[in-house]
């Protein structure tokens, strides 16, 4: 296993993916993959457009089952898990699209996040018992503060539904943070950011790898941020992993080259040495 | 034998009207995704013209009808192209369904308006004199109803499928956006498709008229059974359409036969409730699989926000004073009795709030549960003296078991489906209440219900039963407000937008669903149990789909997802035709009007608009101008 050659290899991965096999139709969406998160580490999973990416996302949250193969996480099967249960666990994701709630302020929206860590005493809520009202101001503050990190407390009020794109992308990524996951997918979490709030994301992810709380695994399409903040690369080209390893090694990575340029392997040198890399 | 082939001559005659009408809802909802409730309404004006020209004006037969028919469809055209069709880009194909219910309870409205609740019957078209096939004898009517069918089947089939029109009208239900971009007028064909299925049931009305007897809210009947019939067969299928149709008239005229006309209505139900559960997709599936989910996500939620803390508490304790020495203000016995009624059926609103606004689970079929209470409660307290506060509490647990059966039905459905299932149910309870005479008191209802007490004190007045209902209202909206505003009410309004997110949050979707459908239910319950003792009576139309529908409309009116909001509708619905006792036959027309026209203009409802004032004004107070989003978007490059 390549895996093994990276510098997180000794760790037990957070995710690690085996196998995974997925057909619609008579078309094979994702062909035998293969890869595994290291504990910590911020993963990539690039590839061209229709490469499978958000299709794995969906087989790891068991949004779609898969045909064969299996997923783990900190050592526990989720094959066969419901989608809520796996967030439970602690993996979180987000999708392609924001999808924040609408009919709430950022701040509550945020707060949502928080679902998976909070007692659920219906019966306390319903009488505003002090100790659900001491748990709500606590998770309160900890919205607050989580949007503090992000840069967003001036949007704390607002409807979030009708917050910009951007602001609602980086609200999405806000309360997958606020549900204090293990591992958090984020799935093309810069598209539609105009540069600055991209450079905002880049930190907070940076941020967030640095303290090593949190394993993230990201689907980018933008490769100077894959190469700025990720130190592990899965590259899939029509559904089948391509190459995976360590960012420089993936940049000098011929099949990747052809899989982004599109064309065949031995033209590679030629087309590269047009376009002056 | 002979007896049984006229059985099915008669269910075929009834079914083939269904099935015109379903023919209706499966035109509407190829081409919008959406689902037209209106259909049986207009169903009854074309008979109620084509009765005042055929009858009245002395009219002949072969004018009256089609321009009876005529006229009808400008009546479609007109509502259509203000209510339907802006509707359909502004609202959820969901809310479009209660708006299209609130425009049929606007033409039920109408008819009772202009020719009363007397039933009408127009003369057979080609004379009285039935066709004898030996022991059998068909009405010359039936194949006037049978010819209509068949012309109207294979004309929607050649346009739909063999014009070019037909293709742009399939491209709308398709992908409208994608349409729009090829160049199809997509309002227009919506307009269109909304006159076509007015149309159709223009000429199902006044072919029936001659052998049935119609009055202003046939309409509804007409309107539910086409439903049926359209999910039996298949919703998106005509094929469908006339097989649901046929389907429903034998199987309703048989069980009426050979069972008990008692139960009829039941009995379809029944099978209805089967075919949801076995075969969602009816008996002839369509190509068009998938169709209702294309605009599933709600377009669009009143936003109110909140008002500064102290602003809530003054206004709440002002309320509360007002409403503790209103009854010594208010002499006259019927105001009061209109305001206790509209704070017994706030109860049932406010559960209905938490499943419809909060959760944003539609249900038709709220006062099935309030039945269920009421007669309960209603039954043990006169047969075997039981308090009422314990017949309150059987009725309750009642409610609730039926609500966690019926929940295997519905947590799984969405959408029209769900709106079908839960109106399903409380057609279900209505005809148990009819026919169950011994428990019920059938039609005529459940009589010498006592008044409610506690401990052998008697709140018969309006005024006791003013402070008891004050003081259970007040106790549910505090437990229900601190739970809406907790983690509870905003895990419900994560699954009303977006289901998967909330999910990959970790929200438990159909566990939440659950509760607050109980809620609802044991809400309704001991709201309908209050009712019953209050009037000291329960009639099936007390508790009855109409019920159901008004609920909606009170809700809707007031303003969704604020709890409060509901009793202002309420009031305002209960209130209005109390104190304008002269103008209460415009009630129907006036609270359907008002649905349609909150959907329309006010999405957040009275409540939610006033909430939104206030919100503003306060905030403003607090910091000056707040930065906007727009001001964000415009201050990066």
């Amino acid at each position: 296993m390549s895996l093994q050659s990276i510098s997180h290899g000794e760790q037990v991965p957070v995710l690690s993916v085996r196998g995974l096999t997925k057909t619609f139709g008579g078309v094979t969406a994702i062909d035998d993959v293969s890869f595994d998160v290291p504990l910590g580490s911020v993963t990539a999973l690039i590839g061209p457009n229709g490469a499978g990416k958000t299709t794995i996302f969906n087989l790891i949250s068991n949004i779609f089952s898969c045909d064969r193969g299996e997923v783990f996480f900190q050592g526990r099967r989720l094959n066969g898990m419901k989608s809520v249960d796996i967030a439970t666990l602690g993996l979180i994701r987000t999708f392609q699209s924001a999808r924040v709630f609408a009919g709430m302020t950022a701040l509550e929206d945020v707060m949502v996040g928080s679902h998976r860590l909070t007692s659920h005493h219906g019966g306390s809520q319903v009488l505003w018992l002090p100790q659900a009202r001491r748990e709500e101001r606590r998770i309160r503050a900890r919205a607050r503060e989580m949007l503090e990190l992000v840069g967003l407390s001036r949007f704390e009020d607002m409807h979030a539904a009708e917050l910009p794109m951007g602001v609602q992308k980086l609200l999405e990524v806000t309360r997958a943070l606020m549900a204090h996951p293990t591992l958090l997918c984020l799935d093309e979490p810069a598209a539609g950011l105009n540069p600055r709030e991209s450079a905002e994301l880049n930190n907070l992810l940076l941020a967030i790898r640095d303290q090593n709380a949190i394993s993230i695994l990201l689907i980018e399409h933008d490769m100077s941020v894959v190469m700025e903040i990720s130190d592990h690369v899965v590259v899939l080209d029509y559904g089948v992993k391509i190459a995976d390893g360590a960012p420089r090694e993936i940049r000098d990575n011929p099949k990747v080259i052809a899989a982004y340029l599109g064309v065949a392997d031995q033209d590679v040198a030629k087309v590269e040495a047009e376009v002056g890399l | 034998m002979w007896q049984f082939i006229q059985i099915c001559v008669g269910g075929a005659i009834v079914g083939s009207i269904y099935a015109v009408i379903a023919l209706g809802f499966s035109l509407v909802f190829r081409v919008t995704g959406a689902i037209n409730l209106s259909q049986g309404g207009f169903a009854i004006v074309a008979a109620m013209i084509s009765h005042t020209l055929g009858v009245q004006f002395g009219w002949p037969l072969p004018a009256a009808i089609p321009s009876a028919v005529a006229l009808t469809v400008c009546l479609g055209l007109v509502l259509g192209k203000f209510t339907f069709v802006p509707a359909l880009q502004r609202l959820s194909n969901a809310n479009v369904l209660m708006l299209t219910a609130g425009l049929l309870t606007m033409i039920e409205g109408f008819v009772l308006v202009v020719w009363g609740s007397q039933p009408y019957a127009l003369p057979p078209f080609s004379g009285e004199a039935p066709l004898v096939l030996g022991p059998i004898r068909i009405a010359t009517q039936a194949f006037w109803v049978f010819g209509a069918t068949s012309l109207c089947f294979a004309g929607l089939w050649f346009l739909v499928i063999r014009t070019k029109l037909g293709r742009a009208l399939r491209a709308c239900a398709e992908n409208p956006d994608a349409a729009r971009l090829m160049g199809i007028d997509v309002s227009r064909m919506t307009l269109l498709s909304f006159g076509l299925a007015t149309l159709i049931a223009a000429i199902a009305g006044v072919t029936v008229a001659p052998v049935t007897t119609l009055q202003f809210d046939t309409g509804s009947l007409f309107t539910i059974s086409g439903f049926i019939a359209a999910v039996i067969g298949g919703i998106s299928s005509f094929p469908g359409a006339i097989v649901g149709g046929l389907f429903l008239g034998l199987a309703t005229h048989l069980a009426t036969a050979y069972v008990s006309s008692l139960f009829s209505t039941a009995i379809a139900l029944l099978v209805l409730l089967g075919v949801l559960v076995l075969r969602p997709n009816g008996f002839l599936q369509s190509p068009l699989k998938g169709r209702q989910d294309n605009k599933e996500p709600a377009r669009s939620h009143g936003f109110i926000g909140q008002p500064r803390a102290g602003v809530a508490q003054i206004s709440a304790c002002l309320a509360l004073v007002i409403a503790l020495i209103l009854p010594m203000v208010i002499s006259d016995n019927g105001i009061l009795s209109g305001i206790v009624i509209a704070g017994i059926l706030f109860l049932a609103l406010m559960g209905l709030d938490v499943l419809m606004g909060y959760a944003g689970q539609v249900s038709l079929g709220q006062a099935g549960f309030m039945a269920i209470g009421g007669y309960t409660a209603g039954y043990l307290s006169i047969n075997y003296d039981l308090p009422p506060v314990a017949g309150i509490f059987v009725g309750i647990v009642l409610s609730i078991l039926c609500a966690l059966v019926l929940s295997i039905v519905t947590l799984r459905l969405r959408g029209l489906y769900l709106a079908l299932a839960t109106l399903t149910f409380g057609l279900l309870i209505d005809s148990c209440a009819v026919g169950f005479i011994d428990l019920t008191g059938g039609p005529s209802g459940l009589v010498g219900i006592p008044s409610f007490s506690v401990a052998g004190y008697e709140f018969s007045s309006p005024q006791s039963m003013y402070y008891v209902v004050l003081g259970i209202d007040i106790v549910v909206l505090v437990a229900l407000f601190g739970a809406m505003r907790a983690g509870f009410g905003r895990a419900l309004k994560a699954i009303r937008t977006d289901q998967l997110a909330a999910a990959a949050l970790g929200v438990n979707v159909l566990r939440y669903k659950l509760v607050a459908f109980l809620i609802s239910a044991a809400l309704a319950s001991l709201s309908g149990s209050l009712y019953a003792f209050f009037f000291n009576f329960l009639s099936p139309e007390m508790v009855g789909t109409a019920r159901s529908l008004e609920f909606v409309a009170m809700l809707v009116i007031g303003g969704e997802g604020t709890l409060l909001g509901s009793l202002c509708g309420g009031l305002l619905l209960t209130m209005l035709p109390t104190i304008f006792q002269p103008l209460a036959i415009y009630k129907t027309f006036v609270s359907g009007a008002l649905l349609v026209g909150s959907f329309l203009y006010l999405p957040e409802g009275l409540f939610g608009a006033a909430m939104r004032l206030v919100v503003r004004f306060s905030k403003r107070k607090r910091h000056e101008p707040g930065p906007s989003g727009k001001a964000w978007a415009d201050l990066t490059p």
